[in-house]
């Protein structure tokens, strides 16, 4: 498994060319304010705006390629590019190998130097008084969960492009050995989760529930193990149809009751796996194959659906539960966070997460383009991220300030080419008509 | 032992009981306590409720260390207990009517998975005609879906039959769900004397709990329940097959296990119970009528005094209805020339009782002609008094000199 590194992103838009940056830079590491200095460098980028010279700390550096006294070594552990004064020659090699400019002469010692991150702690990032620099910790997810056991065997059998699989393997690291598994009818086993004809997808306890019996069924398994003392997960990976229609009565039963299991939704609006049939999840106006486009009768065109989807994580808020969230697949940080506390309010009662994924089979888009088209439908409002605990009420995780109009997500697919202007207005109306009434809710969860 | 007779017990020690006054749901409520199940799941129904209402209050007394589950349905109350015995638990649950209409879909897959759940049914007619009456339709309407079902006289059979069913479904040659059958009405709210049997010789009964050996959710030995199978070749199907002929396998077990349990109770315990099929006074008989269920005993009267006026009638009781008792109800018709069954439902499909049509296909295997006759009463709560009974031993014997009608005989129908 190979590791991400932090490292120092830049927001060119934000960047005024100050010289803040540098002046701390210098500061750090020559004791003086001389901006020369500095291992940041920031340069006009000749549209009247800036660009940046610094080390990237590269994964595959050219500068410890091109140095003939192994002056210059990537550490493992930070990522850091180190350079070690009594290897080098002073050839400078390693600033004409660098494409970046992130490594340069320091006349003040007559020795190439470069940024080395602070140790962690890069003095450049608070100096900016426009948060042009950040210090980016992503990778922090993809070190941490790289070293856990994926409980999924290799070679499930999803959709090319679909997130549905990496979010399953994902949670499914997270929660850990000690589980059971509930993967009613759908995507989930259909990728060969519970295994076909003797064999299994899965290294912990797995099952095909009914459609319709999946939180009754987990709430059996988790009263038992509790009966007898073991602390066992109960977890569900079910799909939006059995959760919203025909699975509802169990999930309400099983949240009324606060059972204590962890309930995901993975949302990709319709049936899918049966072959992308309307749910009471799928948004108005999009084509589904039992809400297809045609010309109707009567004068009145068929459209795709004529109903808005129903909000699933709203119904579930009003359980009560211990927790409850929405969550995307273009979104791992914060997905992550809600996982956690997810698993730990599974252990007093019932949790409920609501994971939205584009299907690139059933919402008819590139099957490159899954991440692009989750996170437009953040981007637009098109669904909010948020989180609700009894004590702390419902509040938004990722709140867009400043949404693109709702038709940069309707048309990444083609479920929705077909949309008129009235129903694109429709849309724009429910988003806005969605977006007030969760921050409605924020307010009365508040008080 | 194929059949049997009521006779003396012949119990090798006292065993240690108390007498006590209830009603049958309450017996069986007592019946489930005294077998120690992990976990109960609930949801009332009448003619059922009431023994839910006992069980719940047997747990919160503390004299049930058991798990309840209020559930939202019985479609949930049976999905809990999957889980539940999957994670390794004994478990009960009740229902009747339309709520084991709601949880046919598990109630399906129960058998499917080995699961070895037991189930009181306090039968009830089907609706529609709107009806919250006894009546044997609902535990008839699905007499084909792998469940053992068991259906019972009186009220101390309840409670005797409720711990046994236990044992029989655990039993590793089934490891099938087991229904046991009471009467709405007759037997659910029906008040009788019952002795009781004592914890620590039901405790040397039962043995040791062994529930998910064959099939579990558990992390520390994982596995994956019901992979799919099927598809057009290859081990799919044989998959597949070979799943459905051991539930065939299991259901034909049961019927040795049946009678193994009830020999075990009765030496145990002192009560002996007919297993599959129970022959009354049908040694010397020219013909019998055939029942199931509480009607047996106004029946049993009607019989004793038709041969007290001299007629060669006798009754042939069936206890066990799934799987159908085939051999030993062939013992018992190659004693008789005509033969009258009643059923306390109707099988749509052949204009007759379900009861007469099962024995039909064991008519059949007998080899040779035996007039018969299909008789409904008791539908929606209707009494079948002796008088009723008086009838049907007429007409039954009519079948030893005229031709059979292929019409059934309707008993409530103008009174």
């Amino acid at each position: 498994m190979g590791r991400g590194y932090n490292t120092i992103a830049f927001d060119a838009a934000k960047c005024d060319g100050c010289g803040d940056c540098m002046t701390a830079c210098a500061t750090a590491k020559t004791g003086t304010e001389d901006k020369t200095r500095s291992r940041i460098q920031i340069v006009g980028s000749g549209d009247d705006g800036f660009e940046l010279a610094l080390c990237r700390q590269c994964g595959d550096p050219k500068c410890v390629t091109v140095c003939p006294a192994a002056a210059l070594t990537k550490n493992a552990e930070s990522g850091v590019i180190e350079w070690d004064a009594a290897k080098c020659v002073d050839c400078l090699l390693c600033t004409i190998g660098c494409a970046y400019a992130g490594i340069a002469l320091d006349s003040g010692t007559g020795h190439v130097a470069k940024c080395d991150t602070c140790d962690g702690a890069p003095a450049c990032v608070p100096a900016c008084p426009h948060d042009a620099l950040t210090y980016i910790t992503t990778s922090r997810i993809y070190n941490e969960v790289g070293g856990w056991e994926d409980l999924f065997t290799p070679g499930l059998a999803g959709c090319q492009g679909c997130n549905t699989e990496l979010l399953m393997r994902h949670t499914l690291r997270r929660v850990g050995p000690d589980t059971v598994l509930a993967t009613p009818p759908g995507c989930v086993p259909g990728m060969g989760s519970v295994g076909f004809n003797g064999t299994t997808g899965t290294k912990v306890p797995v099952f095909h529930p009914l459609l319709t019996n999946t939180a009754a069924m987990l709430a059996g398994i988790k009263r038992q193990y509790k009966r007898v003392g073991r602390e066992v997960n109960a977890l569900a990976i079910a799909g939006d149809g059995g959760a919203s229609d025909v699975g509802f009565q169990s999930l309400s039963g099983a949240a009324e009751r606060n059972e204590q299991i962890l309930f995901m939704v993975v949302d990709n609006e319709g049936y899918m796996n049966t072959g992308m049939q309307r749910s009471s999840c799928t948004p108005y106006g999009a084509w589904t194959s039992t809400t297809p486009i045609g010309r109707g009768s009567g004068g009145m065109p068929a459209q795709g659906k004529t109903q808005d989807a129903k909000n699933l994580p709203l119904i579930m808020v009003n359980h009560r539960c211990e927790y409850v969230a929405t969550a995307s697949t273009a979104y791992m940080e914060d997905f992550y966070d809600k996982l956690g506390k997810a698993i730990e309010a599974s252990k007093r009662g019932f949790a409920y997460l609501h994971v939205y994924s584009p299907c690139t089979t059933g919402w008819r888009f590139p099957t490159d383009q899954n991440m692009e088209v989750a996170r437009k439908a953040v981007e637009t409002n098109f669904v909010t991220l948020w989180e609700y605990t009894p004590n702390e009420g419902l509040r938004l995780t990722r709140p867009v300030d400043d949404p693109m109009p709702v038709t940069e997500y309707l048309k990444a697919m083609g479920r929705f080419r077909h949309l008129s202007p009235d129903q694109i207005s429709h849309i724009q109306g429910k988003v806005v008509e969605n977006l007030a009434f969760v921050k409605q809710m924020i307010h009365r969860s508040s008080v | 032992m194929t059949t049997a007779t009521l006779e003396t017990p012949n119990q090798t020690k006292p065993a240690k009981q108390k007498v006590i006054l209830c009603e049958g749901n309450e017996a069986a409520a007592l019946g489930v306590a005294l077998a120690r199940p992990d976990m109960v799941a609930v949801y009332p129904i009448t003619p059922q409720s009431s023994l839910v209402e006992h069980v719940a209050k047997l747990i919160a007394d503390g004299r049930m260390d058991a798990d309840i589950v209020d559930a939202e349905g019985e479609h949930s109350v049976l999905s809990v207990l999957q889980g539940a015995a999957l994670a390794g638990a004994r478990t009960y649950t009740a229902t009747c009517g339309p709520g084991l209409a709601f949880m046919f879909e598990p109630y399906f897959r129960t058998s499917g998975m080995r699961l070895p759940i037991v189930m009181s049914i306090v039968t009830r007619d089907g609706i529609t005609p709107q009806s919250v009456w006894g009546g044997h339709q609902d535990a008839m309407t699905v007499r084909e879906v792998g469940w053992v079902q068991v259906y019972c006289e009186t009220v101390q059979e309840v409670l005797d039959t409720t711990i046994m069913a236990f044992k029989i479904a655990e039993h590793h040659d089934v490891m099938l769900p087991v229904n046991v059958c009471l009467d709405g009405n007759y037997l659910s709210y029906g008040t009788s004397r019952v002795e009781l049997p004592d914890q620590a010789e039901v405790d040397a009964f039962m043995g040791v709990k062994d529930v998910n050996w064959h099939v579990a959710l558990d992390p520390l030995r994982p596995m994956a329940v019901d992979p799919l199978t099927g598809g057009s070749g290859g081990k799919g199907p044989s998959t597949f097959v070979r799943y459905r002929k051991g539930q065939c396998r299991g259901m034909q077990n049961s019927l040795r296990v049946i009678e193994e349990v009830h020999e075990e109770w009765a030496q145990r315990f002192g009560r002996r119970f007919a297993p599959l099929v129970e022959d009354y006074r049908l040694d010397g008989a020219d013909y019998a009528i055939m029942t199931l269920g509480s009607m047996t005993g106004a029946a049993k009267d009607a019989i004793d005094e038709a041969r007290d006026a001299g007629k060669r009638v006798g009754l042939i009781k069936i206890k066990t209805f799934s799987p159908f008792p085939v051999d030993a109800l062939l013992k018992s018709l190659e004693k008789i020339q005509a033969l009258g069954v009643v059923d306390r439902s109707v099988g749509f499909r052949w204009n007759c009782g379900p009861m007469y049509q099962e024995t039909m296909g064991v008519l059949y295997r007998l080899g040779r002609q035996v007039p018969s006759m299909s008789f409904i009463g008791g539908l929606a709560g209707a009494d079948i008094t002796v008088g009723h009974f008086h009838r049907v031993i007429e007409a039954t014997e009519k079948l030893l000199t005229n031709p059979a009608p292929t019409e059934p005989a309707w008993l409530n129908e103008r009174d």
